[in-house]
């Protein structure tokens, strides 16, 4: 069975989850969605359609469902983010957060194993590294991780650095972020050097964890040329997540 | 990856202080003195360059100032390395930041042209070996791993130097065919054993062209300095064979080195000091630390000899004729000899773990 593997809803449609959704409904290879709103505005809305959205079964085909925090707000507006997401996101469904977004650790905390810290980009001043991201454990040790697996290849493109993050912290990971992160730390449909970079550490990566794309395709025109697009970059990542060659030794 | 901040110069205790204490004795007054100097000055010319360099730059200081053994006539070996889109501007910013060192007094860099210019990743990653791989070249990319610390912005520094190894370690054939239990990469080896025998070659022409000026002082320093960086990289390829896990090595593939990487990496974040002194401190090398003491106090009376300016300054200029009969040159070549002996006797001595390992892959 190929892993989960589905799109980030604004991967595909620009602060318009019911858009991705639609866009999503007749694809059967995507397994998992991350419910996106990185911008504050975002995500009040998102979270009143929740219930509407389990009612009519219009996500009843993912295995694995996962909603993205907002990626920039201050320390009054942190309080309200977090008593929304309390309140509102169905308890399996893990949130990912930026690390250098949090102002208070200690509200954080409430949500134990249902927080993801996310790995950052190069422009990022923490949680890039192995070791960044342990300080960041230590003030939210219940917390998970969604390894941005571009992310940490734009850090280090040896993938060495990604080597670190899996061998320190591979029992925290409950879901991948995958794309090509551009020098400008823009979302890429992956190349074949970012292909061929992700398979040096694929072996390390439980065939269990989903794999949320964020390869941007939100510009391209409804039609045939953007279904044929999101199947060719599901069927990248699931080559880009299939070891070269298996070690003796499990992970 | 330690992605180095502004400051990494805090005067923490490191591997030569535990050497030091495990000695009971030993003090090691000069080359402590030196790295608070080198710490100083590395804070200094980073605050005055602030703004110079980007994530697509870093700028770069090799030399003692890197080894954390500045002395006060230390010079200012940089480079502004660049890994990201070509800018004319990259020049401007090279000419500012010689001015800026020039209002900070720093000695500027030799007369070679390595240093104290622009750097480009592409040559330096893609150019190893052939015909294109100039002298220049050689010297910056071998330097980059063994001696330099970024001013400021780590970024690029880290990429370029992470791409370097992954290079020596994937294409290193040998290392990964047939499957080993585990091994060396003797691509890199190689590449640092031929910088270093470059670097002998080139003491010769430069006694030539510079007609014996300098010779004593270059001298000293070859069997010291320069020695210890080959010794250094050396020994930091063997101890990919002594250090990683049987788990990680039989893990380890030319599709997946990161291991390798990884320990090579965190090996090259140290200095050539303290590469020995974090590898001798080690219980499986207890009956090493004799010899380990007489490397680091021949090292030690060095560097306080490059302290006292009128010493450097009476090598610097002693004639090639008058070397022999010289109280102070025969000071200094006695240190010169002990600590190529004590190097001796670490890396070949009869009792010594690495003298199997450096025959079997250091010699032919």
């Amino acid at each position: 069975m190929p892993r989960l593997a589905g799109f980030s809803t604004g991967a595909l449609a620009f602060a318009d989850f019911s858009g991705a959704l639609a866009i999503m409904q007749g694809i059967n290879e995507i397994t998992c969605v991350e419910f996106s709103a990185l911008r504050h505005g975002e995500l009040l809305p998102l979270l009143k359609a929740v219930p509407e959205l389990q009612k009519h079964s219009r996500i009843a085909k993912y295995g694995y469902i996962s909603i993205h925090a907002p990626s920039n707000f201050d320390a009054e507006q942190e309080g309200e983010i977090v008593t929304l997401l309390l309140a509102h996101t169905p308890k399996h469904w893990p949130i990912v957060l930026h690390p250098d977004t949090i102002h208070d650790f200690l509200a954080w905390q409430k949500f134990g194993e249902q927080l993801a810290i996310e790995n950052m980009d190069r422009r990022k001043t923490t949680g890039r590294t192995a070791e960044e991201l342990d300080s960041i454990f230590e003030k939210l040790p219940k917390a998970r991780l969604c390894l941005d697996i571009g992310h940490a290849r734009q850090v280090d493109t040896t993938m060495t650095e990604a080597y670190k993050i899996l061998k320190k912290h591979s029992d925290r990971i409950c879901q991948l972020h995958v794309s090509e992160v551009n020098s400008a730390s823009r979302h890429d449909p992956l190349s074949a050097s970012a292909i061929r970079a992700f398979q040096e550490v694929a072996w390390m990566i439980p065939e269990k964890i989903p794999a949320i794309i964020e390869s941007n395709l939100a510009a391209l025109p409804a039609g045939n040329a953007r279904a044929q697009a999101i199947q060719d970059e599901i069927d990248h990542v699931q080559t880009a997540l299939t070891p070269l060659e298996k070690p003796a030794i499990p992970a | 990856m330690t992605v180095m901040s502004q400051d990494d110069s805090a005067p923490t205790q490191n591997s030569i202080d535990l050497l030091a204490q495990k000695l009971g004795q030993a003090t090691w007054e000069n080359i402590r003195n030196a790295r608070v100097r080198a710490q100083e000055m590395r804070i200094q010319y980073t605050g005055a360059l602030e703004g110079l360099d980007t994530d697509d730059t870093s700028i770069v200081v090799f030399g003692s100032l890197a080894r954390d053994e500045a002395t006060e006539q230390s010079d200012v070996d940089w480079t502004l390395l660049i890994d990201g889109m070509a800018d004319p501007k990259h020049m401007d910013a090279a000419f500012t930041i010689q001015q800026k060192l020039d209002e900070k007094k720093a000695k500027a860099p030799g007369k070679e042209g390595t240093f104290g210019n622009l750097s480009f990743s592409h040559e330096i990653l893609h150019w190893i070996g052939g015909e294109d791989d100039s002298n220049i070249n050689t010297t910056r990319r071998i330097l980059l791993l063994l001696e330099s610390k970024p001013l400021g912005k780590s970024a690029a520094w880290e990429r370029v130097r992470n791409n370097i190894l992954h290079r020596y370690v994937t294409e290193d054939h040998g290392l990964w065919v047939p499957k080993k239990e585990r091994g060396v990469p003797l691509f890199l080896l190689n590449d640092i054993a031929r910088y270093w025998r470059t670097m002998v070659v080139d003491f010769a022409y430069k006694q030539r062209t510079r007609n014996n000026k300098g010779y004593a002082l270059r001298n000293i320093k070859l069997g010291l300095s320069r020695k210890l960086i080959y010794a250094s990289g050396m020994l930091a390829c063997l101890r990919c064979h002594l250090d990683i896990s049987d788990k990680d090595w039989s893990k380890s593939s030319r599709d997946n080195p990161q291991a390798l990487i990884d320990n090579l990496r965190t090996t090259f974040d140290m200095t050539p000091l303290e590469i020995f002194a974090d590898t001798l401190i080690r219980v499986e090398y207890h009956h090493l630390l004799p010899e380990s003491k007489k490397l680091f106090d021949a090292y030690d009376k060095f560097l306080g000899l490059l302290q006292g300016q009128n010493m450097r300054k009476h090598l610097d200029e002693l004639s090639i004729h008058a070397m022999d009969s010289d109280t102070e040159y025969i000071q200094a070549q006695t240190i010169r000899r002990e600590f190529g002996d004590a190097l001796l006797k670490i890396f070949l001595g009869q009792d010594s773990d690495l003298r199997d390992l450096t025959i079997q892959y250091g010699v032919f």
